[in-house]
C-alpha cells in the first residue's frame, strides 16, 4: 500500500502544486487501458500509427465521403492509390487553415497548398481587446470572418492545422464551419520540444 | 513536427461532415499518447526535484489504482455459484 508520501510533503506548497498535479492526476488513471473506446476510434488509432506512405490510403479509406466510394469498395481502396477528391483536388492540394490557439489570443490564416495566403484574421483584428481576445467566442468570430474572406476567394474545402492548447482551439474550427468552409481533416501541429528550450519559471500565485 | 512529413501524424479525417466527432477523436488520441499532458506541463519549467517526485507519485498511484480496480472487480462479481446451496 503506498503511503501518502507526496501529499504530506507538499502540504506547505498546496496552492503551488496547481497545474501539473491536476493534469497528471487525470492522466495517471490511464495505467489501465480502457477497452471500451469505440471500435472506430481504435481502428483510426491503429491506422494512423502505420508507416508514412500507408497513412493517406488508410486514412482516406477510413473516412467515407458521401459523394465518393460505396461501402463495397472500401476494403479494396486500402490497397490502391487513394482516390478521394474534393472539388477535383487531391488531399495534398486542398487549402490549409492554420489555427494558432495561444492562451491569450487566436490567429487564423487560410493558405493555399503552395503557401499563397487567402485570408488572415485574429481576435484582435475582429475588435476584441486584451483579455477578451483569449476567449472562445472571440476565436469563433475570428474564424467566421476568415472563412467568409476565404470563401470570397473561392475556397470551399479546407484542412485544418491546429497549434497550441488555448481556449479558442475548438471554437475556431466550429467558426470555420459556421462561416461556410468545409473541414475535411484536422491535424494537430502543437510544437512539442524534445527537451529543447527551457520554458519560463513556474508562477507562484 | 513541422520538419517531418506534415499531415502524417496527429491527423484525423472528418467523416460525413461530423467535425465534433473528429475533434473528439483527435483529443482522445492526444490524451492517450500523453501529448496534451506533456505540452501543458512544459508551459512552465518543472525543476528536476519536482519532476522526480511527480514521477514517483504517478508510479505509486498507477499501481494503487490498478490494484483497487482489481479489488472492486473481484468484489463486484455477480455470476458465481451459490456457496450456501441447499441451506
Amino acid at each position: 500500500m503506498p503511503r501518502h508520501g507526496p501529499r504530506s510533503r507538499r502540504a506547505p506548497r498546496r496552492a503551488r502544486a496547481g497545474r501539473a498535479a491536476a493534469s497528471s492526476a487525470a492522466m495517471a488513471l490511464t495505467g489501465q487501458r480502457v477497452l471500451g473506446w469505440g471500435a472506430r476510434a481504435a481502428a483510426l488509432c491503429r491506422g494512423l500509427r502505420t508507416g508514412p506512405p500507408r497513412l493517406q490510403d488508410t486514412a482516406g479509406a477510413a473516412a467515407k465521403e458521401t459523394e465518393q466510394q460505396s461501402a463495397t469498395e472500401q476494403s479494396s481502396s486500402i490497397l490502391q492509390r487513394n482516390s478521394m477528391r474534393w472539388d477535383g483536388k487531391v488531399y495534398e492540394e486542398v487549402p490549409i487553415a492554420h489555427i494558432k490557439a495561444t492562451y491569450n489570443n487566436t490567429h487564423i490564416q487560410v493558405v493555399n497548398f503552395d503557401n499563397r495566403p487567402f485570408s488572415r484574421t485574429s481576435c484582435g483584428t475582429e475588435g476584441f481587446q486584451n483579455a477578451k481576445k483569449g476567449t472562445a467566442i472571440a476565436a469563433q468570430t475570428a474564424a467566421m470572418a476568415a472563412a467568409v474572406k476565404a470563401r470570397a476567394k473561392g475556397v470551399l474545402h479546407v484542412r485544418v492545422m491546429v497549434k497550441g492548447l488555448g481556449p479558442g482551439r475548438k471554437a475556431a474550427i466550429k467558426g470555420l464551419t459556421m462561416g461556410g468552409l468545409e473541414v475535411i481533416s484536422i491535424t494537430d501541429n502543437t510544437p512539442v520540444p524534445h527537451n529543447g528550450c527551457r520554458p519560463r519559471k513556474a508562477r507562484r500565485l | 513536427m513541422a520538419n517531418h512529413l506534415r499531415f502524417v501524424g496527429r491527423t484525423v479525417m472528418v467523416q460525413n461532415g461530423n467535425v465534433e466527432a473528429a475533434y473528439g477523436v483527435l483529443n482522445r488520441i492526444l490524451a492517450q499518447d500523453g501529448v496534451a499532458e506533456a505540452v501543458r506541463r512544459s508551459r512552465y519549467y518543472e525543476k528536476p526535484c519536482r519532476a522526480r517526485r511527480r514521477r514517483a507519485f504517478e508510479a505509486c498511484r498507477r499501481v494503487y489504482s490498478a490494484e483497487m480496480a482489481r479489488r472492486i472487480a473481484f468484489l463486484a462479481r455477480s455470476a458465481r455459484q451459490d456457496p450456501w446451496l441447499g441451506c
